[in-house]
């Protein structure tokens, strides 16, 4: 990859935010089941 | 119409040094195209290993009476055919397309994160290996279905552990892919290629992604609830500890109908790829089909427990999640009508992709047909857990998602390859395909209606003529996939035509402006678009 469209750090950091999306969503639905069940 | 240009330094770019040498190139692999033909490899090895399970499955059901194997192998049979169906063949299918033309298709170099690419790659052989394993094991391999609902899946002996471990790897790896197509596609298109210019193959994989992002963690969470319920003492869905099961049906189809979106809005979009170029017009209503497309998968998080009706639920919960099931049809409706308008005195012709992008229209329809009659609260307690069920989902998924792949790899093959395949013998894979798909899964609509429960390795003998029909309908399925894999391999060793870069007549979109095969690097400097709608 010779010139990226998009700089690493913006690739980087749209990359983690979506990891944490992920993250949170599994252990929402954990606390859900904690909650609920 | 379009006018990608694509630079020429781009399309010959990257020619100065080429892929590793050996195994190193595929263990190492960073390179999206090689990332892309291991998925694709992969997934056809899976399709064989659960059509040899479904095989095996219709054999026992020929005839009435138990013949082949007993009850409890034919349990792990059923169990293990979805899951390495759903999550070995369908999935990485989508994903190995994904990988080799998101990139050419936005003019990107590679996807945003190879490294990251490896590993969503790698991990599949090893859970596979896990889940396959489960087989030697004593007490068989996992035999509860493979919605895993408890507590039925907590009586499974040693296999358990392996399954969940499984799910888990199964899950990491889909979730870093669909972070890689969103990233990729969000930082890495083309200069002037604005979000509505994509061609609908990469909305429909950047909407798939974020619907992957969305559930797949959802079912990790239900398998750790299961594996903590049977191992750490918790009572998530245990009635005896004050848990509650039927919340793991929730949580399931909270993922589990999503899922259903995520096997076939990829389909979408490759079908909105084949029919614009063999039809010679430009796709009817682009932008309509990125608001149905959007429209369905915002659809698909409400309308779970349309899975559950026979549970129960209040009069209020049925009339919501019927209606808003039913809801799915009007966006539905919009993407046949823009396929048809598409076809609508172009100037067809009728290579194998068209075929089966043409037998797909037909064929899902069906397939979301019965979708509707199973939406209807009444009608879904009479056809719960029927064979109708078995047919709805075998309609959407083979014909459907199958089909679309299939008329992927015949629609990119030459620019994978560099060789034009065999014309005749993928006609005739088509028509094969096409017949025996029906003589196998058309019959499956009378059993349902008829009363046949599905998962019974033995039946009443009112249902022994479809039963017989069906199963000459999976032989004969099976047997024509192989002349699949002889087209694919002839053209991979380039017994055949050269490809030209174009390879069809006209197509439009950047992977055809680069030469066929496309060299290892492409677009190492970003085409240039022109400001025309590309694709409108």
């Amino acid at each position: 990859m010779t010139e990226p469209r998009s700089s690493p750090a913006r690739i980087r950091r749209t990359a983690l935010i979506l990891a944490a999306v992920a993250v949170a969503v599994y252990l929402g639905f954990i606390l859900l089941g904690a909650i609920r069940g | 119409m379009t006018t990608a240009v694509a630079d020429g330094h781009a399309a010959h770019a990257g020619e100065h040094h080429g892929p590793q040498k050996g195994w190193r190139r595929w263990v190492f692999a960073t390179n999206h195209k090689d990332i892309g033909t291991m998925y694709l490899v992969f997934s056809l090895t899976m399709f064989f290993v659960g059509g040899t399970l479904a095989l095996l499955i219709r054999t026992e059901l020929f005839q009435p009476g138990l013949q082949f194997v007993n009850p409890a192998f034919f349990n792990q049979l059923t169990t293990m055919h979805a899951l390495i169906m759903i999550f070995g063949a369908v999935m990485p299918s989508m994903v190995g397309l994904a990988n080799w033309m998101v990139p050419l298709q936005i003019g990107a170099p590679d996807m945003a994160l190879p490294r990251m690419n490896n590993w969503s790659f790698w991990i599949l052989p090893f859970a596979f290996t896990l889940l396959l394993s489960t087989f030697f094991m004593q007490g068989g391999a996992p035999a509860g279905g493979w919605t895993m609902y408890p507590p039925l899946t907590l009586q499974m002996g040693n296999s358990f552990p392996f399954l969940i471990f499984a799910i888990h790897l199964m899950g990491i790896s889909s979730i870093m892919g669909a972070i890689n197509i969103i990233v990729t596609i969000l930082n890495l298109r083309a200069p002037d290629m604005s979000l509505l210019k994509m061609p609908m193959f990469v909305w429909s994989w950047l909407i798939t992604a974020y619907l992957l992002l969305g559930v797949m963690p959802v079912l990790a969470g239900a398998v750790t609830m299961l594996l903590t319920d049977q191992f750490f003492g918790t009572s998530f869905f245990l009635a005896a500890g004050g848990g509650d099961p039927v919340l793991y049906q929730h949580i399931f189809w909270f993922f589990g109908h999503p899922e259903v979106y995520i096997m076939i809005l990829p389909a979408f979009g490759i079908i909105s790829e084949i029919i614009p170029t063999f039809a010679r017009k430009p796709l009817f209503g682009h932008e309509s089909m990125v608001y149905a497309l959007s429209c369905i998968a915002f659809l698909s998080f409400v309308v779970w427990a349309h899975h559950m009706f026979t549970v129960g639920m209040p009069l209020t919960g049925q009339l919501f999640f019927m209606f808003a099931t039913m809801l799915i049809a009007v966006p539905t409706g919009v993407k046949i009508f823009n396929w048809t308008a598409t076809m609508w005195r172009g100037s067809m012709t009728f290579e194998t992709p068209m075929l089966f992008a043409i037998s797909f229209l037909f064929l899902f329809s069906i397939g979301g047909f019965s979708g509707l009659m199973l939406a209807i609260v009444p009608a879904d307690i009479q056809y719960h857990d029927t064979y109708f069920v078995v047919a709805h989902f075998h309609y959407v998924l083979v014909p459907g998602s199958v089909f679309a792949v299939l008329g992927a790899a015949y629609y990119w093959l030459p620019k994978w390859t560099g060789t034009m395949y065999n014309e005749t013998l993928g006609k005739l894979h088509f028509w094969l395909s096409t017949i025996f798909v029906n003589v196998l899964f058309f019959p499956m609509h009378f059993l349902g209606l008829a009363g046949m429960p599905r998962r019974i390795p033995d039946y009443s003998t009112q249902f022994a003529d479809f039963n017989a029909i069906a199963t000459i309908g999976a032989i004969g399925f099976g047997l024509s996939q192989l002349i699949f894999v002889y087209v694919v391999v002839q053209a991979v060793r380039g017994k055949g035509k050269r490809a030209t870069a174009e390879v069809w007549d006209h197509p439009k979109g950047l992977e055809w402006t680069v030469p066929s095969p496309a060299p290892h690097h492409t677009f190492e400097t970003p085409p240039r678009v022109s400001t025309e709608a590309a694709f409108t």
